[in-house]
């Protein structure tokens, strides 16, 4: 029995009675009935990954079922790969949302579409044709898109950001569409065995135009600069479980439609396709981190945070795609199992760190950084789970992101001399660019952590926050154990994913994976992050005993003021906030920030020289938007405006058009015979 | 009966039926714009009764009674009484292209036609065939009219001049259009007549006047 | 782990804690002679610890674990640094080996430990503190990582064994120009890493030009000994892997007494003599500008760069 097969159908089929569900139980059971269903169908597509990983491959084709072409659904080990991340995240996600969607979320629609989105997100990967893949990617984004709306009645941001994500979501299903077909029409039919054939006849030109088109579409999905604008306004302004959901699955759908089609597909290509997938993750990892490290919106910076790690991974795959055109396949399979590792990886801290942020949220009704704080004795486990994501998020040690980071600077590093001269000088440009988020993203995170949770509460709102349900506590540590699983023992996916990349470039597992150490294999370069982490905690509990012993008379701890140079009791204010946390950061950085300063003073009606009230305002826009969006938008607002002239009312002039164009199309006509 | 008389009837049915289209781009009078619209109805008619006589199908016979019955009977009655209702304008008062340069606009669209339908007659060459080009550029004619006339009404007959022009060709082509299209055809022709003269009516009532130029008061 | 390996690890362990508080001493006896002061005696420092330790340990109003506990993370993250380094002896690095990434990666978890300990206080110093260091923090990343990059390239590998055993075998290795470049480089970040002048002046009172210092400003009693003890092993440590990656003779390749003895001493007269340069180093220099520090690692990114340049194109 295929358990791929079935597993594919059980979700389905529990995600569409979960959605009719939805729409007939009555509001009170509403949520718990969603989120159980959206947890089975994350355990159906995950079990189905996991089957895939393990060899079992699974082709199945219904004609009729779509016009044109039917519904063709191919499983292989690389789908597995993210099917298996889905589900995970589904099941997370699942679980959280039953308590937190239970006030002011439970509408009938928007939660018949969260089971319905997790199912979409899960046949995009199984998708075995051009119509299947088109069609399911459509209805991905239209569920994403009715999920980000859910709040709309609350703010009116809501409304913009939704607008932003549909608009660009389209023009990039408009650029994948426009580029499969054009690959299609050298095919005979549009599964995916066709189009590997039609690619091998390809002119050099066509496919890099097939390339660039899908390129251009799924790396806006991904959130790549600089097609990325609707991340940060889109994630924020979503229900913290769909921000996850977005956030760990969705964007990594990107991912796979570049490897997908560039990689298999087309076959590998022309080396400039990777060093443009390169430099584009590049740019995307420092400008997203620089702007999380920056920012104060919670979401906004886990937002901006997935655009770094998917930045990372564009790198390792554009990596691999430089040492594939040179012909080292081995070193290609490092870099690519190094990318889907930090897939993986990512999606389980993001995950983590988004339900987190909801379950703030859901506490205190705010999102902002600067009005946060003291939230670790009101709100433990909530603490506890954003401390362990961001230990993850900032790729250090004890930490998922570190291992898949390791191995992507050991593919960087062994492959100086792997290709010509470009990647010679890629290489180094791009460790120095992983090393460099590695820094912001450990100043992001302590900003985001330390700020937000610890010292002392700075607003009324965190004063009075109280600790969230047990279902978002049971969701927070689903993700937060899979993290932990992830740091210490990668031999749990290591091999698995280590063969899909292989299988990618046609080459061997690079890397042997034992339940102690990651080697690579036909390099130098060994990793054993239990041992690392056992040494640390081992140590720490050394010489906390250490201490103890040596630390001769006192035992009990006393309280103590802190000091304040003798001014009196410190008060909220005098804390450092998350705006002056990354003040120097901004300011080395300003170049690229360009923060805008408002500053109000207004004095006094009597004298100039009384200030009455000094206002102060900081705002961190976002460059690419502003350098790139901005006259785009105001070419298509003065094209609009011109619009009118061509319509003045006169039907004459109307009219005189059609007859114009006709009799044109008719000299032509003739002319041309 | 004979070839050539078979030829001779068959031109001078499709010349007046090009005449009448030149007349009304001529005459401004909007009465007697009705009159030679309805000469037209009569002149196509008579072009399907002379295939029809010579092709021995009755089918065709039933089509050239209908058609004198809608184009040369209801239409200039509805198109009469939407006259008396827009009003005491009767002329068409300066169309925006002036009489002469529509001639030779009209003289201009006719060799349009005449070169574009040379492929179609050199497809099956027959008496028939040969008159394509006349239907070519009454729709041709009909549609400059469509454009340049402003009275509501002219262009109304602008419009039911395109839709004889398309009944002649489509005839002409495949000598003997199923009586269903026709029938479908022309009540969507008539439809559009009754709508359109409701609307002149609303316009006179609304503007004092159907110049459509005066629509342009509803632009912002 | 075998027994070699494990008895060398303590070994390490133990110079490196014992003689840490010393270096300090002795790098302050020479900053005082130099300046003309009478000193306060190599000892002083471990005169402090012993004061500190037994003092009633205190805890700030306000603060959590996360104070408490990261001192004793940066002591532990640093301990076992020096555990699998072979900073005396090859045969203390694991059969894993010890891969410089990780080394580099264990460290920065250590000093940002600090800086969340530095927020948690909740005072404008600790914040200050703390975002000073991180800022610093994040910008030498790149230096050390794309020097890690030009040492590996010769040697294949990012495993600190075999780049000792590399350079011992083939001691031409050490005056490469890529190698000079990136010891100059890594040098730099090292200052930076550790918190000497002109990045960081340890022995300020005054608290806007702390960076360090200001973080630390709520540790009292036996949590400021650990403090001290855990910043004092961390300049050993980090003056030990400059050693060790630029001048590595005198390392033991195994665990034998003699060598043991040897590769003992030859560590202590190194790090004394690079701690001495830079404490002698250090009178001539004033502390920059937090906001010229960027250009200062900026520069010091390009020379990494340019040494993995030349470690590509000249072997």
């Amino acid at each position: 029995m295929n358990i791929v097969a079935t597993a594919i159908v059980g979700t389905m089929v529990v995600a569409v009675a979960t959605a009719t569900a939805a729409l007939l139980v009555p509001r009170p059971a509403r949520s718990a009935v969603v989120g159980v269903g959206t947890a089975l169908c994350g355990a159906a597509g995950m079990a189905a990954g996991i089957a895939a990983l393990a060899g079992q491959v699974w082709s199945a084709a219904v004609a009729g079922l779509l016009p044109l072409a039917g519904v063709v659904l191919t499983v292989d080990t690389l789908s597995g790969v993210f099917l298996s991340v889905i589900g995970a995240v589904g099941i997370a996600v699942g679980i959280y949302g039953i308590g937190y969607a239970r006030h002011g979320l439970d509408g009938r629609w928007v939660q018949a579409m969260e089971p319905l989105f997790v199912a979409a997100m899960l046949l995009v990967p199984a998708a075995g044709s051009v119509g299947t893949f088109l069609v399911c990617w459509e209805l991905m984004a239209l569920t994403s898109l009715l999920l980000v709306l859910a709040e709309h009645s609350h703010r009116a941001e809501v409304a913009s950001a939704a607008r932003w994500y549909a608009v660009m979501t389209h023009l990039g299903f408009v650029a994948i569409l426009i580029g499969l077909l054009v690959l299609t029409g050298h095919a005979d039919n549009d599964s995916f065995p066709a189009l590997r054939v039609a690619a091998s006849t390809l002119s050099p030109t066509t496919a890099g135009l097939v390339f660039a088109l899908t390129l251009i579409g799924f790396a806006s999905k991904a959130g790549i600069l600089p097609l990325h604008a609707w991340l940060p306004r889109a994630h924020p302004e979503a229900p913290s479980h769909v921000s996850a959901l977005m956030s760990a699955a969705m964007v990594t759908l990107g991912v796979y439609g570049i490897v997908r089609v560039g990689l298999d597909l087309l076959g590998g290509g022309a080396q400039w396709w990777w060093l443009l997938v390169l430099a584009l993750g590049a740019v995307s990892a420092v400008y997203g981190i620089l702007q999380a490290a920056v920012g104060t919106d919670l979401k906004r910076l886990l937002a901006y945070s997935t655009t770094e790690n998917m930045g990372l991974v564009l790198i390792g795959v554009g990596a691999g795609g430089l040492f594939a055109a040179a012909g080292n396949t081995l070193l290609a399979g490092l870099a690519l199992t190094a990318a889907l590792l930090h897939v993986i990886n990512h999606a389980a801290f993001k995950t983590l760190l988004f339900l987190a942020a909801g379950s703030v949220l859901h506490a205190t009704g705010s999102r902002d950084l600067d009005s946060l704080g003291g939230l670790r004795p009101l709100m433990p486990g909530t603490t506890a789970a954003f401390g362990l994501g961001a230990l993850a998020g900032s790729a250090l040690p004890l930490g998922p992101a570190f291992v898949s980071e390791w191995l992507l600077l050991q593919a960087l590093v062994h492959g100086l001399a792997a290709g010509g001269v470009a990647t010679a000088v890629m290489m180094p440009i791009a460790v120095a660019t992983v090393a460099l988020t590695a820094g912001l993203a450990v100043a992001t995170f302590v900003k985001a952590f330390g700020v937000g949770f610890l010292a002392r509460p700075r607003s009324e709102q965190a004063a009075n926050a109280r600790e969230s349900p047990p279902t978002m506590l049971a969701g927070m540590g689903v993700a937060g154990v899979a993290c932990v699983v992830l740091a210490l023992t990668p031999v749990l996916v290591l091999p698995a994913v280590g063969g899909a990349s292989g299988r990618v470039f046609g080459t061997t597992d690079p890397v042997s994976a034992g339940l102690l150490t990651v080697r690579l294999q036909g390099f130098a370069g060994s990793l054993a992050p239990l041992l690392v982490a056992v040494t640390v905690v081992a140590a720490t509990m050394a010489v906390a005993v250490l201490a103890r012993l040596f630390a001769a008379r006192h035992r009990t701890r006393v309280s103590a003021r802190l000091w304040d140079c003798g001014a009196g009791p410190l008060s909220a204010r005098m804390e450092y906030t998350a705006t002056s946390f990354a003040e120097p950061l901004q300011r080395v950085f300003d170049d690229v920030v360009r923060p805008e300063h408002d500053v109000d003073i207004t004095h006094y009606r009597e004298s100039r020289y009384l200030v009455n009230e000094v206002s102060y305002r900081l705002r961190v826009p976002d460059r690419v938007e502003h350098r790139l969006y901005r006259p785009v938008l105001a070419g298509v607002r003065a094209w609009g405006r011109a619009g009118p002239r061509l319509a003045n009312g006169s039907v004459h002039l109307y009219l005189g058009y059609g007859f114009a164009v006709v009799c044109g199309a008719l000299i032509l006509l003739v002319v041309t015979r | 009966m004979s070839e050539a008389v078979y030829v001779e009837l068959l031109s001078l049915s499709s010349g007046i039926v090009l005449l009448t289209a030149v007349l009304v781009l001529w005459r401004r009078e909007l009465a007697t714009v009705i009159r030679v619209f309805t000469v037209q109805g009569v002149a196509l008619a008579g072009l399907v009764t002379v295939v029809a006589v010579h092709e021995s199908s009755a089918e065709l016979g039933v089509f050239a009674v209908g058609v004198l019955a809608l184009r040369a009977g209801l239409l200039p009655h509805l198109l009469r009484r939407a006259l008396t209702a827009a009003g005491p304008q009767r002329r068409e008062t300066r169309p925006l292209v002036n009489v002469a340069a529509s001639l030779l606009a009209a003289a201009g669209l006719t060799l349009l036609a005449l070169a574009v339908s040379a492929p179609l007659v050199a497809l099956a060459p027959s008496p028939a065939t040969a008159a394509i080009p006349v239907g070519m550029a009454v729709v041709l004619i009909g549609f400059f009219v469509l454009v340049t006339r402003r009275r509501a009404l002219s262009q109304l007959i602008g419009f039911l001049l395109m839709d004889n022009g398309i009944t002649t060709v489509g005839f002409l082509t495949t000598a003997g259009i199923g009586l269903v299209v026709e029938l479908g055809v022309s009540l969507d022709v008539l439809f559009a007549v009754l709508v359109l003269g409701v609307l002149t009516g609303w316009m006179q009532a609304a503007f004092g006047d159907t110049d459509l130029d005066e629509l342009r008061e509803l632009h912002d | 782990m075998s027994v070699a390996g494990a008895v060398s690890a303590l070994l390490q362990i133990a110079l490196v804690a014992v003689g840490s508080p010393l270096l300090v001493g002795v790098m302050r006896q020479i900053r005082a002679r130099l300046e003309g002061r009478a000193g306060a005696g190599v000892l002083q420092p471990w005169r402090d610890l012993r004061k500190l330790a037994r003092k009633q340990p205190i805890t700030p109003r306000g603060t959590s674990e996360v104070f408490r506990t990261a001192p004793l993370l940066m002591l532990a993250t640093t301990v076992a640094v020096v555990a699998v380094a072979p900073f005396v002896t090859i045969a203390a690095v694991p059969d894993a080996g010890t891969d410089l990434f990780v080394v580099v990666a264990l460290l920065t978890l250590g000093a940002a430990a600090l800086a969340l300990a530095g927020l948690d206080t909740g005072t404008a110093f600790g914040g200050m503190g703390a975002s000073r260091e991180i800022t610093i923090l994040a910008l030498v990343e790149p230096t050390l990582l794309v020097a890690i990059f030009a040492l590996s390239v010769p040697v294949g590998s990012t495993n600190l064994a075999d780049i000792v055993t590399s350079i011992l075998h083939d001691p031409s290795r050490a005056i490469t120009p890529a190698n000079l470049l990136a010891g100059v480089a890594l040098g730099l970040a090292v200052v930076a890493e550790t918190g000497r002048l002109p990045v960081d002046n340890p022995s300020t009172h005054l608290e806007l030009t702390m960076v360090h210092e200001a973080m630390v400003l709520e540790y009292a009693g036996p949590d400021l000994a650990l403090v001290e003890l855990a910043s004092a092993m961390r300049l050993s440590v980090f003056l030990g892997l400059w050693a060790t990656l630029f001048a590595p003779w005198g390392i033991a390749a195994d665990a034998g007494v003699g060598a043991l003895a040897l590769g003992t001493l030859v560590f202590t007269v190194k790090v004394t003599a690079l701690g001495a340069a830079l404490a002698a180093g250090e009178v001539f220099l004033a502390k920059l500008r937090l906001f010229r520090v960027p250009e200062l690692l900026a520069g010091s990114f390009v020379l990494a760069l340019l040494a993995v340049v030349a470690s590509f194109f000249f072997g």
